[in-house]
């Protein structure tokens, strides 16, 4: 199996690592189409490259994921509203 | 599935996503009617500012940097958006329209204070993977777990990163990886389709990978 899908990279007919790394977006958010995705995983099992790549790919996605939070100030919202009555006609608030 | 009959007749294109048009927002003290936020409901518009206030500026700040500016620009984005209200079009939600505005007007006030440190377009170009005749010039390297669980400078080091990339490459990193908006999404508030952005996520991770890749590698042992 890893022979012919090798056999057919080395023909042009199945894509190498260039074309499946064009696809990496598409794979990790599930958007490939079932023959497209069968290719890239063909290749992904028999590529060692690849393989390593995505999984790089994957751990900076979740790193990025994982970045500080930004602190919110007090009152963020409710300065934004005091903003909004000086300037948009914005009527008082009830509550004062 | 609400969305269907609601779908405005004159700009009658169906959005690529069902959930894409929405009558409502959710917030903590009930979903904000739309219909009240088109009216000028003052009352509705508010429970908009209390909702969204917070996410919003986060976004901001992590454009620009600056905690002060992204407050102006905050109450800037709900002043045009209250403004503005009979111009939205229910193509997409509304607080896509509104993440619009203010990624606008973030974007318009970076380029007015151009960082500096940002890497060029064709530095991320570089910095994207090698290939000959279609296959990796160097074998990328294994990461260690260990190793990128431990580090202790992580979070430092890849909002370094982030804040390095261009701002094309920056805006969508920040929308669609850190806030986690679906690419749809992110397509309608930079106003780009959404293969571009697919390709600017890509190149964007790209370079950050590469950023990361001399911390992460695994240590040879002794
Ligand atoms: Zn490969």
């Amino acid at each position: 199996m890893k022979f012919l899908t090798a056999l057919k990279t080395a023909l042009g007919l199945a894509p190498g690592c260039e074309k499946v790394n064009e696809f990496l977006a598409e794979y990790v958010e599930g958007a490939l189409d079932e023959t497209t995705r069968a290719h890239f995983e063909a290749h992904m099992n028999m590529c060692k490259c690849c393989d390593h790549y995505l999984d790089q790919y994957r751990q900076t996605i979740e790193m990025t994921r994982q970045v500080e939070e930004i602190p919110v100030p007090a009152e963020l919202a409710e300065h934004t509203l005091a903003f909004l009555r000086k300037n948009a006609n914005f009527p008082s608030s009830p509550q004062g | 599935m609400e969305s269907t009959e609601k779908r405005d007749p004159v700009h009658g294109a169906p959005p690529d996503e069902g959930d894409l048009v929405t009558t409502t927002a959710e917030g903590a003290e009930g979903p904000i009617s739309l219909e009240a936020l088109m009216a000028g409901d003052e009352k509705a518009f508010e429970q908009l500012v209390m909702q969204e206030s917070a996410r919003l500026f986060r976004v901001i700040v992590r454009i620009i940097g600056d905690d002060d500016e992204a407050q102006s620009i905050l109450q800037e984005t709900f002043l045009q958006a209250y403004q503005r209200m009979s111009t939205f079009r229910r193509e997409s939600k509304l607080t896509t329209w509104l993440y619009a505005i203010g990624i606008n007007l973030a974007r318009a006030s970076l380029r007015k204070s151009r960082r500096i440190s940002s890497l060029e377009d064709q530095e991320v170009e570089r910095m994207q993977p090698e290939f000959n005749r279609g296959m990796f010039v160097d074998t990328p390297a294994v990461w260690d777990p260990a190793r990128v669980t431990e580090l202790s400078d992580r979070q430092q080091l890849v909002r370094k990163g982030i804040d390095q990339l261009p701002e094309d490459y920056n805006s969508v990193i920040i929308l669609r990886d850190i806030e986690e908006y679906s690419t749809e999404e992110v397509a309608r508030m930079l106003d780009i389709s959404p293969g571009a952005v697919r390709v600017r996520l890509h190149r964007a991770r790209g370079a950050l990978r590469k950023l990361l890749d001399p911390h992460m590698r695994r240590m040879p042992r002794n």
